[in-house]
């Protein structure tokens, strides 16, 4: 009789022992502020939309099919907000750069606008996934035969020539990258917006200034460039114009 | 007291972790990625097994996927065409005839859509879409997987990758999901042009093979390039040798096919397709989303002297108005060998790949 109760006390120990030891309790979600910063393009006063038809100072009609740029090395003196971003209009939206932090971190930001040569020609499927200059990510934004990332993007078609029918038939192809055409731009007194835990410095890209800036883009005639040689100066005038085009909202 | 006590201990034997069940203990599955690939993104609920992978694989040729047990996901992805189909279009278990060109599978873990008109934005959603299609397989998953779930081989193999005796369309997707993602194609010729191109070591045997590259397979590569020349690498470009993208590259003046536009319902994305890679190009004919030109020659052609202009026309066939890039007889051949290095023998015969 005292060997049977012995056996049963060890028999429930054993049936019990496994039972839900295994069961983790489940991680705490991480709940952190987020820091964005968005671009709004726009052309002139209206917010501007991929497809859409604008017209031109001199009376074109042009309709913007892509706008993608990178900005690279985004940071507040020694403190990083991120490697790059990587604006895609038409796939990502507004937003350049979401990282974890704390807007009062950056009050002031400095950035290249296209890759710094720091990195601009290292492997770039070695970066991490999660970096915007990762193949994957950077997608049509790097030559192989550079090598190195295309700073900005602009596509389009245009109509030049005015009259009763809009026959947008005017290819229109800026390809801008290089080192010699790295631009910087910097934003001080940051006001960042807070909604939630989510805080966002909104830039706006006014493409009717990035044509019609300090100096004039005739779409008619500069229509392409691709950085290569013989195009030094309207790529160095896009990514000019592009600076001049790009500030807070 | 006795028989109450054995009893006791048979209740004891039977119930006593239970959780730990025999048989699942899924082994991961390491990928062997390119030095010159990106990392592979793998969804967090689908990580990659040694047994989800092999259960992948025959699910891939099992032809029990179909309505009248005749089709396969093989029959009209053959791996002898880079995983595509050799006819034009290919043909259900109804005997209809589909609209478009079968894609080739290869890298599939790097694209973000699939089909031709990007639908599906995962590997584990486009796999549920060709076994219900009446035109292709024609088959109801619940009917699949009944079919599966009778075989003991099958339930033993579900088990042994999801740990699970009720498989069901979602484990069947993430199984070939999983074998799909094995599928890499990186040891081509073209391969080791991109890591010299791009100041990545070569080792000992991507050294002779980079002796072997022909000044008119540079020559080819330098055409592509060329923004002057064939202008291909605007849409195929990097490792992976395509750019995520759709693009209307001036096949038709009007559209038969809406393409991308039949998704989105936006008129700008009519006759735009997703750009697809190069790689194995050599063995996928026929080519385009209809699969219209049979071989090389007459893409080559096509891009040189027949494009035609549409509203949606991608803005970078910079000389569409020309008709093309102008390619003269010489340039063509050129083009010509450098797509041809783009073949990887390695993965075409891949005995992993083949038919269990």
């Amino acid at each position: 009789m005292r060997n049977s109760i012995k056996i049963i006390v060890l028999g429930l120990i054993f049936l019990t022992s496994c039972k839900e030891k295994d069961k983790l309790e489940p991680e705490e979600e991480i709940i952190g502020n987020y820091v964005n910063i968005e671009v709004q393009p726009v052309y002139d006063t209206e917010d501007l939309y991929l497809d859409s038809v604008y017209t031109t100072q001199e009376g074109y009609k042009i309709k913007f099919t892509d706008i993608k740029f990178y900005m690279e090395d985004i940071k507040n003196v020694s403190t990083q907000f991120s490697d790059a971003g990587l604006f895609d209009y038409r796939t990502r939206g507004t937003l350049l750069s979401r990282v974890q932090g704390k807007g009062s971190n950056y009050m002031n930001l400095s950035a290249n606008i296209g890759v710094g040569p720091a990195v601009n020609h290292n492997d770039p499927s070695a970066f991490p996934n999660s970096s915007m200059l990762n193949i994957i990510n950077a997608n049509d934004m790097h030559w192989n035969w550079s090598p190195g990332y295309i700073f900005l993007k602009i596509e389009g078609k245009a109509d030049t020539i005015p009259d009763a029918t809009t026959s947008l038939n005017h290819t229109i192809v800026y390809h801008a990258g290089l080192d010699v055409n790295l631009q910087t731009i910097s934003f001080t007194n940051i006001t960042w917006n807070k909604v939630g835990n989510e805080e966002t410095f909104r830039l706006k890209l006014d493409m009717a200034k990035f044509l019609n800036g300090t100096q004039t883009i005739d779409v008619k005639d500069e229509f392409s460039t691709h950085s290569m040689g013989g195009q030094e100066a309207l790529t160095l005038k896009i990514m000019e114009n592009f600076k001049e085009a790009l500030e807070p909202y | 007291m006795k028989y109450l006590l054995l009893i006791f201990v048979g209740f004891v034997f039977f119930f006593s972790c239970k959780k730990d069940k025999v048989g699942y203990e899924p082994t991961p599955y390491q990928l062997e990625i390119p030095s010159h690939f990106p990392a592979m993104q793998i969804p967090e609920d689908n990580p990659m097994t040694v047994e989800g992978v092999e259960l992948g694989r025959f699910l891939f040729y099992e032809t029990k996927l179909s309505g009248d047990n005749s089709m396969s996901c093989a029959t009209c992805h053959a791996p002898s065409s880079a995983f595509s189909d050799p006819n034009q279009f290919s043909t259900g278990i109804e005997g209809i005839e589909g609209r478009r060109n079968s894609m080739a599978l290869i890298n599939l873990g790097w694209n973000d859509f699939f089909f031709w008109d990007g639908r599906a934005k995962t590997l584990e959603e486009q796999i549920l879409l060709p076994v219900k299609d009446p035109i292709e397989m024609h088959e109801t998953w619940p009917r699949a997987m009944s079919k599966l779930n009778g075989d003991v081989d099958y339930r033993n193999r579900f088990y042994k990758a999801f740990g699970t005796d009720k498989a069901d369309s979602s484990h069947a997707a993430k199984a070939i999901a999983q074998f799909l993602r094995t599928m890499i194609s990186g040891k081509s010729k073209f391969d080791v042009m991109y890591k010299f191109e791009n100041n990545i070591p070569l080792s000992a045997s991507e050294q002779a093979i980079y002796s072997s590259i022909t000044a008119s397979e540079w020559g080819g590569y330098d055409l592509f390039r060329s923004l002057n020349g064939a202008d291909c690498f605007h849409c195929h470009n990097g490792p992976l040798m395509q750019v995520k993208k759709f693009s209307n590259n001036g096949l038709d003046a009007t559209f038969t096919d809406l393409g991308r536009g039949e998704v989105t319902g936006n008129s700008n994305d009519n006759g735009k397709f997703k750009v697809p890679t190069l790689r194995n190009i050599e063995f996928s004919a026929p080519y385009m989303h209809d699969g219209r030109f049979s071989t090389l020659d007459d893409v080559i052609n096509h891009y040189s002297h027949f494009i035609q202009i549409s509203p949606t026309i991608d803005p970078l066939i910079e000389f569409a108005g020309q008709g093309g890039v102008q390619l003269d007889a010489q340039e063509k051949d050129l083009i010509k060998q450098f797509l041809l290095t783009l073949s990887d023998e390695e993965f075409i015969n891949n005995p992993a790949f083949k038919a269990p």
